[in-house]
């Protein structure tokens, strides 16, 4: 009998000491499955390099949610015309462009004009010394904080943006040139007299696919990597920026847009259908053009249903994430080695969860590899827009995420990046960072002819 | 001895399933690399360059039609305007199913087939006292595609109800009516130099040294075979279902013709003739590599094709009343046609990828 309770007492001891262990065991966040890298969006990842790549609704949506998404995706394509109308009404009466897809075609990433042609992929911000009442750009009297250089017919637009470039001729360490491309824009055609001092910021459209698990990341995630004093001394500050949430009436963690200015993806989509089409909304129930000669006089306000504003607003939030192609390719891996050796991916962090969220499970407590961290950078005076933006200065940028852009050639037809598309190739997209990257981009610099191929070939694996 | 008496029954069983496992793998005398080159020569010539040869020469006799109706304003001629518009229509929509290339790349298709028509700045446009010429129209920026191509054609021959005739036709809009034809006759023009002038080369030599634009003979068949699902998706999940689900016929397009089956139904067909290699004459298509491999897949698309255009053909009454009246023949049409994009999608494009090299 003594044994036998000696036994029994072990047997609960090992059990207890097993489930104590297991219990105190915690998650293990370095774990990684071989195939997360493939995967760059979680569970939320297709496997398409076509020119179709940027364009699928996320994978484990539930046919509900498809519809939602396919309501969203046809409103995305539609073409707007002039108030009133039975179909698609509100265009203008100024604008920047007619639809959304018209910018972000294929849901991706907008060309810049080439000589002599105007600007349509992309649009100037504009804004004058001072803030707003909420700390936001200090709007341009007679023009708002946006140029929109198309209107309705027997409308004036706003004006006109000329660019011209030139050229100027660099060096690796080793010799080997590279050219630069040097904008400059001239506004032209104004319809009334455009003060001096305006403040000028070109934008190309972003890419639209991934925003979804980029907005499910937690706030607290997100500046658990704000550095603003960079009191680690790496050189790498990282700062939030906080920006007027027109919800919710109040100052909030700035994500979206070239320099992290809207806060979610619902007042990204509005101010866009606002400010690019002239669509007023739910809301920016306010016609861009109040104020200015060019203002309709209609009183069919807001133009969009607010059904429609959320379908689009669905549409963007589930679009996919391109999976990787090559990754295990050497040259792909020695890239990848080189790119962190270098310190990228201190902003272009590769990885991060999104936070648990039981209300939207298809964007919950995914493993993400977007190659960014959402936070401002001081870039250096050579890509400054000089145009604060609520709290970026003239001189800093959001980090801009890097998944999918090795097919920006197969969707979009082109390799222009940066805010203004001045970069003709990866390369001199790298070569234009300078300020806190400027570290990481010398070490490219003195990179070999084969390790700056891995590294672009690393890349274009993105 | 008991055993042996199994032998022959067990040796034949075994002889019939080695044997019907055996696949025939050189297949006759297929040379599938030649096959594929030749599908792809006439697939780029006979088909995708023809289509557009067909809509230039369409388009300048609708250009011929309107400069006559414009001198001799008669319902008769008006009724020659739009039969000629409904026959350039139909190779439109039927290139609809090879959208890829430069029609595409060129940006042809939004300046071509915008919808839909921007009747307040058109009127606008008629009220001004802007000359209208081809020019004008040229000048138009992207942003005012809704005033260009096919749709205000129709509108201006049609009317919004259908109904107009000859004498409701103002000087302002024939000036108009005769820019947007010489304006289709030019993209039109431009569409079929880009291809005769070196793209259908380029896809007819896929996978040639140096061609980027198709790296490979299997790229060109799956952007062939995207393009076969693309319109069909189109069609049956946006065009149809759109106004559809919406039960607002404002919503479909070439409302003023009331030709918006016969658009859907030109869409469907160009599928076969890309994947037989017939649009204006016979040659080697998509057809043929399927049929040396697989006939039961050339069957199933074929029926599934003939089923989707029936279901389409089923549909008894104008598509804008259909959405209302007959809704069990537009939800049947449309399964028809995702049936048949079902089998595109999960079948011909693993095909194509295993046999088009």
């Amino acid at each position: 009998m003594r044994i036998r309770a000696t036994y029994k007492f072990c047997f609960f001891l090992i059990i207890s000491i097993t489930a104590v262990l297991i219990a105190c065991n915690k998650f293990d966040t370095g774990y990684s499955n071989p195939d997360d890298e493939w995967r760059s969006g979680g569970k939320q990842t297709v496997f398409d390099q076509s020119s179709k790549a940027f364009g699928h609704p996320f994978p484990t949506l539930s046919e509900t949610l498809e519809r939602v998404h396919e309501v969203g995706d046809i409103q995305f394509e539609a073409t707007f015309v002039s108030a009133p109308a039975q179909v698609n009404p509100g265009l203008g009466p100024i604008f920047n462009n007619v639809g959304c897809a018209s910018c972000h075609i294929g849901d991706g990433r907008g060309k810049v004009p080439g000589a002599g042609e105007t600007s349509v992929l992309m649009l100037f911000r504009i804004s004058r010394e001072g803030n707003d009442q909420h700390d936001g750009p200090n709007p341009v009297p007679g023009y708002g904080d946006q140029l929109q250089n198309r209107s309705n017919i027997g409308v004036q637009k706003e004006g006109d943006v000329e660019i011209s470039y030139h050229d100027e001729t660099f060096y690796f360490e080793d010799g080997t040139p590279y050219n630069l491309r040097f904008p400059t824009y001239k506004i032209t055609n104004t319809y009334t007299s455009f003060p001096a001092d305006v403040m000028l910021s070109p934008r190309v459209a972003a890419p639209v696919f991934g925003l979804g698990l980029l907005e499910a990341v937690s706030d607290a995630d997100v500046l658990s990597r704000a550095d603003e004093n960079d009191s680690d001394g790496d050189g790498i500050s990282g700062k939030p920026n906080y920006v007027w949430n027109f919800t919710t009436k109040s100052t909030t963690l700035g994500r979206f847009g070239w320099k992290a200015n809207q806060p979610n993806l619902l007042q990204q989509v509005a101010a866009a259908y606002n400010q690019d089409i002239g669509i007023t909304n739910a809301v920016f129930p306010n016609e861009s053009t109040i104020g200015q000669p060019q203002y309709d006089g209609l009183s069919d306000d807001p133009e969009l249903t607010d059904s429609i504003l959320h379908s689009v607003e669905f549409y963007v939030k589930t679009l996919a994430v391109p999976g990787r192609r090559n990754v295990n390719d050497p040259v792909v891996q020695q890239g990848r080695q080189l790119f962190a050796g270098a310190g990228c991916d201190k902003c272009h962090i590769p990885s991060m969860r999104t936070a648990v969220n039981v209300a939207f499970p298809d964007v919950s407590n995914q493993l993400i590899h977007p190659y960014t961290d959402m936070l401002l950078h001081d870039m250096g005076d050579s890509l400054a827009d000089h145009r604060p933006d609520y709290l970026a200065s003239g001189n800093e940028w959001r980090t801009a995420p890097l998944w999918g852009i090795g097919l920006t050639q197969k969707v979009n037809g082109h390799n222009n990046f940066l805010h203004d598309g001045r970069a003709r190739s990866l390369m001199e997209a790298i070569m234009w960072h300078g300020g806190e990257a400027l570290h990481a981009r010398n070490k490219v610099k003195a990179m070999t002819s084969d390790e700056r191929n891995a590294l672009i070939k690393f890349l274009e694996s993105l | 001895m008991l055993r042996l008496k199994y032998l022959p029954l067990c040796l034949s069983i075994g002889a019939v399933t080695i044997f019907s496992c055996t696949k025939d793998d050189n297949n006759g005398e297929v040379d599938i690399t030649a096959l594929n080159t030749e599908i792809l020569q006439h697939t780029a010539s006979n088909v995708c360059a023809a289509s557009y040869v067909d809509l230039s020469a369409k388009a300048g006799q609708l250009l011929t039609a309107v400069n006559t109706l414009n001198t001799t304003t008669t319902d008769g001629n008006l009724n020659t305007c739009r039969d000629l518009w409904k026959s350039i229509r139909q190779t439109w929509e039927k290139s609809e199913a090879w959208l890829f290339g430069p029609v595409d790349v060129d940006k042809i298709d939004p300046r071509i087939d915008t919808w839909p028509v921007d009747f307040n700045d058109l009127n606008t446009v008629l009220a001004s006292s802007d000359e209208l010429n081809e020019e004008y129209i040229a000048s138009l920026n992207e942003d005012h595609d809704a005033l260009r191509g096919f749709h205000p054609i129709e509108y201006l021959l049609w009317g919004q109800d259908g109904e107009k005739t000859a004498s409701e036709l103002t000087g302002r809009e024939k000036e108009y009516l005769l820019a947007l034809a010489q304006n289709l006759k030019t993209l039109a023009d431009e569409v079929k130099t880009s291809w005769s002038g070196g793209y259908a080369n380029l896809l007819a030599t896929a996978g040639a040294s140096g061609n980027t634009e198709y790296p490979s003979r299997k790229v060109a068949f799956e952007i062939i075979v995207d393009a076969m699902a693309g319109i069909c998706d189109e069609v049956a999940n946006g065009k149809m279902k759109d106004p559809f689900d919406a039960q607002d016929p404002n919503l479909e397009e070439s409302p003023f013709a009331q030709n918006s089956i016969t658009d859907f139904t030109n869409n469907i067909t160009g599928i076969m003739e890309i994947y037989q290699g017939k649009f204006a004459e016979d040659g080697k298509g998509l057809e043929d590599l399927v049929r040396a491999y697989n006939l039961s897949l050339d069957n199933e698309i074929k029926t599934k094709h003939s089923t989707a255009i029936a279901a389409l053909k089923a549909i008894t009454v104008p598509f804008g009343e259909a959405i209302l009246t007959k809704q069990s023949q537009v939800q049947t049409a449309m399964d028809k046609i995702n049936d048949l994009a079902t089998t595109l999608e999960e079948k011909l494009k693993p095909f194509v990828q295993q046999y088009g090299n």
